[in-house]
């Protein structure tokens, strides 16, 4: 019988994140609204809100001290932020308008021009670029850089950002969520307090706002706990990308297909890349694969290193140099996969957490911004006198539906059917229909949890290139290059069971881009012991898709992106 | 260009990082350097501070002030650049010396330049950035100008014999200065120097095999009268003590030779250990990335090779 990462589930329940809150109560930190993540979706939500609260200043009075705060785990804002990043500039401009023009935000300028190709071993078929995909009026953008702006623009209106934080319980009081707990700092790998040791805090609001991004720690808890989850289950893509410092300038952005990702239904190997240029001198390369993959070998950090030794892809870097490197999940559920509701009492959701992508077009970023200034709104209504901030944040799902949000991703919910895991996937899926002359059954398709999906081996890993330190760089170096320097002897923040089926095992090793799973003893019945390295994670997410669960570590840790 | 150093000691014992600040700065101008010694027991070190390049040594004799709390020596080091207009203040890195030079940075309005390698004799600061991978010049807008050096950056080599003058300090602390009481102090117990300290690291890493075969480098450190160090995968993995950990999240060293035990070579590791002045790696994989920047490179197992070296240590400094 197939092994599935599924039926080793982590050692993780929810109800351990919700807590009441315990500091006595003169030592709470109080706020207003507290936002977590310093992401678009959390740092949007704090513009707006201190727009209107800069507009209506006796609001701001009966919200104390602190009328606004942000958590950001990262070391600073954009920390954590990775991404294409080619961006629908619709929300930003509705955020800031007569503030500043699109112009003025830290951008690469404009798309110019795109290609798609078909890539084999050798070759590349210039196809056109199918509707879904067309960017014209889209920007190019660092999402690293523009969080770290952005966060700049919401410390100027009144937010206190508060980074190497990190949101580790939901605090919940009388079935309302009153705010969060932050995490410990200086705790041993044993868990036990070391001479650092600094306790977490209650941060107490009258409304929290999460926007934790994909695969966000407490956005999980709360959906099981306020029992929010749809009946479709979030699925996910895992990107790693790269940028370099390339020697000619690229104009166009270029999006590929096909190999080095295998057509053959039964690997479900869906995804492709994207390449983007940076302005004159740099470019960035990323790899998407779909986390519904069977083959334990596959490594989306390999197949990257093979894409780019493709003769059409090596001369795009030739005589360059790889300056960063990062990898995150993509949430591509889509319509089917939002929550059932966005708000619970006290609580609102926004941005990637939810799933908010619309994967046929690759954008999320968008719909980030605009759910996160939208919750702005809905928590200044909730707080307004007569309001009753339990049920008053309803207002947010109906804005939310109103909104192109719901519109957008209501459009392209059946493309599923086509398109339905993005256009790379959708490509890859309308050739290998053809090949296979209609006998793929699309319908049955992404029904099930990636973790659920049977394994197998098929030496997927013997095609990966030898790394050669210029084109092509093991994990090691790469987790080198996104500055991670995270503490080693803190608690180990994964959660997996540690004895597994050796697939189980091989999978969770090949999948990690940051290499922080390694094979350990085998116990002669087949199973074999996980060695972790937890300080090597780069919270990328892809664990929980596939049988784990990825907690905050320490305030502080993981990547230090700046221009990812 | 006056210059004046913090020497720091525990016991009797000066601090080597200290030590060889010292000798730098007595390279850098023609000025006397000045060093202070704050503590108990101070004067009888005073001489041998002298020997370092010191032609006058500051004496804040005190068993009050053993306990090594920032506060009282900044006060002290305010006062002397106050009252003899030292324009340069130097210290070796130390968890005391980083406190001390931050809290003086602010109390001076001062600018602090951290985590150098050098200094060139008109005062142009080296200091590695983006991982060690480029080395940049730092300088500074405004005198006094406060430097704190890397771990190992210099040799502390005793430069001459001559008597420093010696000279008595005072100092009226500020009431906050004493406030902070040393409750007690713990020695992590360590055989043979610190991994900081030593001239001679020998380091293990997963090529070891197991646990119990860090004898091997602990026997060979012992015959070549070094420290033993350890990769991150084997601190990870409870091998050895974290106090040990050499790389980027470890510590980072820079002995005079440096004998990598079945240690691959991550970047992670590298960044840890690359300006030691002599590297010689032992690996049975060719392959492995050590070589491309180890100085000597030995393919063969540790466990056939490193027995027969100890022993041969061991002769040759019986003989």
């Amino acid at each position: 019988m197939a092994v599935r990462a599924s039926d080793y589930p982590p050692p993780f329940a929810a109800c351990d994140y919700v807590a009441e809150p315990t500091d006595p109560v003169d030592e709470r930190i109080e706020v207003g609204v507290l936002v977590v993540g310093a992401g678009p979706a959390g740092l949007a939500c704090a513009i707006r809100f201190g727009q209107l609260l800069e507009e209506h200043p006796h609001v701001a009075e009966r919200l104390g001290d602190v009328p606004l705060a942000v958590v950001e785990k990262g070391k600073s804002p954009g920390s954590h932020l990775l991404s294409g990043a080619v961006i629908n500039p619709r929300s930003l401009r509705r955020l800031f308008r007569d503030r500043y023009r699109i112009e003025d935000l830290p951008s690469y300028g404009p798309v110019e021009g795109e290609a798609v190709y078909v890539l084999t071993r050798r070759n590349a078929l210039r196809i056109p670029a199918p509707p879904p995909m067309r960017n014209h009026g889209n920007w190019l953008f660092s999402l690293s850089l523009l969080g770290r702006w952005l966060a700049e623009r919401a410390e100027e209106s009144g937010a206190m950002v508060l980074p190497e934080t990190t949101a580790d319980k939901l605090l919940v009081s009388h079935g309302r969520v009153v705010g969060i707990r932050t995490g410990d700092k200086g705790r041993r790998r044993d868990g036990e307090p070391s001479g650092n040791f600094e306790p977490g805090a209650d941060l107490v609001a009258k409304v929290t706002v999460l926007a934790e991004g994909t695969q966000g720690h407490l956005t999980g808890v709360a959906l099981d706990h306020f029992g929010l989850r749809s009946d479709a289950p979030q699925v996910w893509e895992l990107g790693v990308k790269e940028v370099w410092r390339v020697a000619k300038p690229l104009r166009s952005i270029v999006h590929t297909m096909g190999w080095p990702l295998r057509t053959s239904a039964r690997y479900r190997e869906f995804g492709g890349s994207f390449i983007y240029p940076m302005g004159e001198d740099l470019l960035t390369i990323g790899m998407v694969v779909g986390l519904d993959y069977r083959d334990v070998e596959l490594s989306a950090h390999d197949v990257l290193q093979e894409l780019k030794t493709h003769p059409k892809i090596a001369k795009l870097l030739d005589g360059g140099e790889r300056i960063a490197w990062g990898a995150k999940t993509i949430p591509s559920g889509g319509y089917y996969s939002l929550p059932r509701r966005l708000h619970a009492p006290g609580l609102l959701l926004c941005g990637d957490g939810v799933g908010m992508v619309n994967v046929p077009r690759l954008k999320g970023i968008h719909y980030a911004i605009e759910s996160g200034r939208l919750a702005a709104e809905a928590a200044f209504a909730a707080l307004q006198p007569g309001a009753t901030p339990a049920t008053a944040l309803a207002g947010y799902d109906e804005a939310v539906d109103a909104s192109f949000i719901r519109d957008d991703l209501y459009e392209v919910r059946d493309m599923r059917q086509v398109f339905g895991r993005g256009f790379f996937i959708g490509g890859a899926l309308a050739s290998a229909m053809t090949v296979s002359k209609g006998r793929l059954a699309i319908g049955k398709l992404r029904a099930e949890p990636d973790a659920e999906q049977p394994l197998l081996r098929s030496n997927r890993a013997s095609s990966y290139p030898a790394p050669d330190g210029r084109l092509t760089f093991d994990k090691l170096s790469s987790v080198f290059l996104s500055g991670n320097k995270t503490r080693d002897d803190q608690p180990n923040h994964l959660r997996i069971q540690r004895t597994v089926p050796v697939e189980v095992a091989q999978l969770w090793v090949s999948m990690c881009p940051a290499r922080v799973y390694e094979l350990g003893a085998e116990a002669g019945d087949g199973t074999v012991t996980v060695e972790v390295a937890p300080s090597n994670c780069v919270q990328c997410g892809a664990i929980t898709a596939k049988g784990g669960r990825l907690t905050p570590p320490e305030g502080g840790s993981g990547p230090e992106y700046t221009n990812t | 260009m006056s210059v004046l150093v913090f020497v720091e000691h525990h016991g009797d014992e000066l601090q080597k990082g200290s030590l060889g600040v010292l000798a730098k700065a007595a390279t850098l101008g023609d000025d006397t350097v000045a060093a202070l010694l704050v503590g108990g027991g101070v004067r009888a070190l005073a001489s041998e501070v002298g020997s370092y390049g010191a032609g006058r040594v500051y004496v804040l004799e005190s068993d009050e002030l053993e306990p090594p709390t920032p506060q009282p020596r900044v006060d002290a080091i305010a006062k002397l650049v106050q009252e003899h207009g030292f324009e340069n203040v130097l210290f070796a890195n130390s968890v005391l010396a980083a406190d001390i030079a931050a809290a003086l940075a602010a109390r001076l309005d001062a600018g602090l330049n951290w985590d150098l390698t050098d200094i060139t004799s008109d005062f142009v600061g080296k200091r590695p950035a983006l991982q060690d991978s480029i080395v940049v010049d730092v300088g500074w807008r405004t005198t006094p100008r406060l430097a704190l050096f890397r771990a190992g950056s210099f040799d502390a080599a005793a430069t001459s014999n001559g008597e420093p003058h010696v000279e008595d300090v005072t100092v009226d602390f500020e009431e906050h200065s004493r406030a902070a009481k040393v409750v007690s102090q713990e020695q992590e117990q360590a055989g043979g120097p610190s991994i900081e300290d030593a001239d001679i690291i020998v380091a293990g890493g997963r090529g070891l095999g197991a646990p119990e075969n860090f004898t091997l480098a602990e026997e060979l450190a012992r015959a070549l009268g070094g420290a033993v160090g350890a990769t991150r995968a084997v601190v990870d993995a409870g091998w050895y003590p974290y106090a040990a950990q050499i790389g980027q999240t470890g510590k980072v060293v820079s002995p005079k030779l440096y004998v990598a035990l079945g240690i691959s070579g991550a970047i992670q590791h590298k960044v840890g250990m690359q300006s030691s002045n002599v590297i010689v790696a032992i690996n049975k994989d060719p392959n492995a990335p050590i070589f491309e920047f180890s100085d000597l490179g030995v393919v063969g197992d540790v466990h056939e090779i490193v027995p027969k070296l100890t022993e041969l240590v061991q002769q040759r400094k019986a003989s």
